[in-house]
């Protein structure tokens, strides 16, 4: 069965890409964007299927994870974005992964420091995110601090944490679970606090 | 427009300008080299931020497009008579009630809100540029934080003139990072970079660099302990609106040299007569 | 009163009407037809394929008409229009050396094989005002040889049994593309050679000229210059077969330059290149001149001369870009004027108060001492800085 794809490419895009942008300039906040609905037995949900329709064409190579890959997903993507996929994780440009695929120590490029944007943008399939939680978020982009809990990923948020040391070199992620989206671009700092989350005083 | 895409570009170049504008944003104040593409309108006169207008422009967003701060100056007028041939957006010149601004040497007056886009038109956008001429060079100092020469150009300055003789392009440093080009805004405006609400997005189309200031982020202009930042200031108020707080221009009025200060925010200078619906 | 300046459209409007007006000149006279300047002033049409790297006669003398003649408005125009067009396919690597000959000729060699074919020049023209043109007048059909010309092959390949020439060897990468990717400094040749394709005729044919002057000399010989119809290919994968798509008239000049060489390779001559649209045969050998000057590094030689500094020659070979940005010094700069002008009265007010103090000679150390330390400071590189 053909995957779905934008019923108005240039316009749903664009909405869909703002939504992105957003994210990404506001790391930590929850998008939803409207975006087709692959079939139930895919290994992506929405959010993902849209941002992948949004971002990825002939220039940008994708690598998949084991766990999420499938014929069907790579001939929904031949067909609606003809995006390369690659087996060099390397050389890719988008990754696509769950959380538990960077505990496999893929190596990934995070870039020069001549050239940090020569580097992995991930894209993320969870399977819980909500804007609470352990994972407190702060940086460019957040006013005061950010919460998130996007379920077992320690080893997940403790590579986006590690960002910050590598700076300006990273790779920035983007965490999808069903039909929401959130950003984590390697600017922001990501640190585990096991209190209860209260509201924030200042620092 | 017949024959032409939404927004004029084709969706592939608008795609390829979307991925570098997330990797702008995720490192803030890099200039990512971006595959800048010829626009019918000349390189210098806006080409950079008109591309990243049109790759973010949505057909429900309201734009408004200012040059000098004013919407009514002649580029601005063909600018944005640009956009509403090719995207058939609304525009407005009322900064409160834009979703996008595209700019050249002016950030409004009133304060940008969350979810606003400021984009600016970016001439040169190597701070370094002028102190090195040297791409290959200039690359070097910015990837080893190598910002020496900037501080010594300032403080000769100084040495010279008894202040930093930088007007305009005031340069700054992004979340302690990268040094980057405002644009030419006067440095009056350099304030409101600093933990804006408003994501700004810059275009240098001719030099194909592109690079942003996300919202809440440290933006800081250079200065020394004994020589802070200061901005500039005028003794005169608004001749029209009496705003003591606003970028005022200098308008000649006759031919004896008698000579008035007029907000260069006219949308601002307008609101504040009351004279805007 | 002051009134704020309002009605800027209006204002664009109408010096658009008056544009027109002017583009078309006297009504009396007939209109320019586009054929007419595509057959007529096929130089000036060749001249703005070249530049806006497309190559399309009916467009390009479309352009000329709409800029009412000026080349690079012209070149701007078709430029802008290219930008819009969708990639349908890569051609093969074009072979100039199976060319159709309509000029061809060689300074480094007297006789060679297909012989020198001077062709359409203008070179051994006297440079007298022919007055009959201002009438009407016949022009005589041109002599015609009875068989078309054989292909050519290169002179320079052909004459090198001796290894005197360097030769040029396909490594087989994928050229980057100017067009989809900004330069990224330093570039490689094929970057440099398409960068120069589209550049201005006028720059390179300077830059050119003063390495002939000494800097950056490189004792240039031409080769071969040659001018003629080459065939398009492009390979269909559906057929997996190559098949002709049509024939574009191209400029080529291959320059000899002195020796290059090293502990392991023997000397023997070096090479610039020149390729353009059409018939652009200046612009070819400023092109290989350039080529050549830009190859110093790579050859071993001191970058010591404007032409041989490939970011300063390559940043600045564009026309499109060079008179966008020098022409955007028209557009209105009141706020950083007005920035200039705040900072300029309040140092001249401080210039003023210090002068008046002048006589005082004890101010008159402080002032010089104070200079001293923040020079000192400065060229320590010691900064308060407070980020």
């Amino acid at each position: 069965m053909l995957w779905p794809a934008f019923n108005d490419p240039v316009h749903d895009s664009q909405r869909l890409f703002r939504q992105l942008l957003q994210a990404m300039a506001e790391p930590g906040t929850l998008e939803m964007p409207r975006a087709p609905e692959p079939p139930r037995e895919a290994s992506i949900g929405p959010a993902l299927w849209g941002a992948l329709l949004t971002l990825c064409d002939l220039d940008t190579p994708l690598w998949i994870a084991s766990e999420l890959d499938s014929p069907a997903l790579r001939e929904a993507l031949r067909f609606h974005t003809g995006c390369p996929i690659t087996e060099d994780s390397a050389a890719a440009e988008f990754a696509l992964l769950t959380s538990n695929s960077l505990a496999q120590g893929i190596d990934f490029s995070i870039g020069s420091d001549a050239y940090p944007n020569r580097s992995i943008t991930l894209l993320i399939a969870l399977e819980h995110l909500e804007a609470s939680g352990p994972w407190q978020l702060s940086g460019p982009g957040i006013a005061d601090r950010r919460h998130l809990d996007i379920g077992e990923a320690d080893g997940l948020m403790a590579r986006l944490g590690a960002n910050r040391a590598s700076f300006p070199r990273g790779m920035d992620a983007i965490l999808t679970c069903n039909d929401r989206l959130v950003a984590i671009p390697r600017s922001t700092r990501v640190e585990r606090t096991d209190q209860e989350v209260r509201p924030c005083m200042s620092p | 427009m017949n024959g032409y895409n939404f927004a004029y570009l084709d969706e592939q170049t608008k795609r390829m300008i979307r991925r570098a504008l997330l990797k702008a944003v995720a490192i803030p104040g890099y200039q990512v080299p971006f595959g800048g593409r010829e626009m019918p309108m000349p390189y210098g006169w806006g080409t950079g931020g008109m591309q990243l207008t049109a790759s973010i422009l949505g057909a429900d967003d309201v734009l408004k497009v200012i040059d000098q701060g004013a919407d009514d100056t002649t580029n601005a007028v063909s600018i944005r008579a640009f956009f509403e041939r090719v995207a058939g957006v609304e525009t407005t010149t009322a900064t409160a009630a834009a979703d996008v601004i595209q700019t050249r040497h002016r950030i409004p007056e009133t304060p940008l809100e969350p979810g606003q886009i400021l984009v600016f038109q970016v001439p040169i956008p190597e701070p370094l540029r002028f102190i090195e001429p040297s791409e290959q060079e200039t690359r070097l100092m910015h990837a080893l934080e190598e910002y020496g020469v900037m501080h010594v150009k300032l403080y000769e300055d100084i040495a010279r003139y008894g202040h930093i003789a930088t007007t305009y392009a005031y340069p700054v440093k992004v979340d302690g990072r990268y040094v980057t080009d405002p644009s030419p805004i006067p440095k009056f405006d350099n304030p409101k970079l600093h933990m804006s609400d408003a994501l700004m997005l810059f275009g240098a189309g001719r030099e194909k660099r592109l690079y942003a200031i996300p919202p809440h982020t440290r933006v800081e202009s250079l200065d020394f302990e004994d020589h802070p930042f200061e901005i500039q200031a005028w003794d005169e108020h608004c001749a029209l609106c009496g705003s003591d707080h606003s970028f005022l221009d200098e308008v000649i009025t006759d031919d004896v040299g008698s000579r008035m200060f007029v907000c260069s925010d006219t949308d601002y200078c307008l609101l504040r007569r009351g004279e805007v619906a | 009163m002051y009134v704020a300046v309002k009605g800027g459209e209006q204002a664009i409007a109408n010096a658009h009407r008056l544009l027109a007006d002017r583009r078309r000149g006297e009504r009396d006279q007939a209109e320019l037809d586009v054929a007419q300047i595509a057959g007529q002033l096929r130089l000036s049409v060749d001249r703005v394929m070249s530049e806006a790297s497309l190559y399309d006669p009916e467009l390009a003398a479309l352009a000329l008409k709409q800029a009412s003649g000026d080349l690079i408005e012209a070149v701007f125009l078709l430029r802008a229009y290219r930008t819009t067009l969708p990639r349908l396919a890569v051609s093969e690597p074009l072979d100039t050396g199976s060319m159709r000959i309509e000029r061809r000729i060689s300074a480094t060699y007297k006789d060679i094989p297909g012989g020198q074919i001077l062709g359409p020049t203008y070179d051994y023209t006297h440079r007298l005002l022919d007055f009959l043109q201002l009438a009407e007048g016949e022009v005589p059909t041109p002599a015609r040889a009875e068989e078309a010309l054989e292909a050519c092959p290169q002179i320079l390949d052909l004459l090198n049994d001796e290894g005197l020439i360097e030769q040029e060897r396909d490594d087989g990468s994928e050229p980057y593309d100017i067009t989809r990717d900004p330069p990224d400094f330093p570039v490689d040749r094929a970057t440099r050679l398409q960068m120069l394709a589209r550049g201005d005729e006028g720059y390179l044919l300077a830059l050119g000229y003063s390495t002939q002057r000494g800097y950056g000399r490189n004792h240039p010989f031409a080769g071969e210059i040659r001018l003629g119809q080459v065939d398009i290919e492009i390979h269909v994968e559906e057929w997996d077969e190559v098949i002709c798509i049509g024939e574009i008239a191209l400029s080529e000049c291959q320059m000899v330059n002195q020796f290059g060489g090293s502990r392991e390779a023997a000397p023997q001559f070096t090479r610039g290149y020149g390729l353009a649209f059409g018939h652009n045969e200046r612009k070819t050998m400023a092109m290989a001149l350039v080529d050549r000057a830009l190859r110093a590094e790579e050859l071993g030689e001191s970058v010591t001369s404007p032409a041989q500094q490939a970011e300063f020659v390559l940043a600045h070979a564009d026309n499109v870009e060079s008179s966008g940005f020098v022409s955007h010094l028209k557009l209105p700069h009141y706020v950083d004027f007005q920035s200039e002008l705040e900072l300029l009265r309040r140092l001249r007010k401080a210039h003023e108060a210090q002068r008046s103090r002048a006589g005082d000679p004890q101010q008159k150390r402080e002032n010089v001492s104070e200079e001293a330390k923040a020079t000192e400071r400065a060229s320590k590189g010691v900064h308060h800085e407070r980020l």
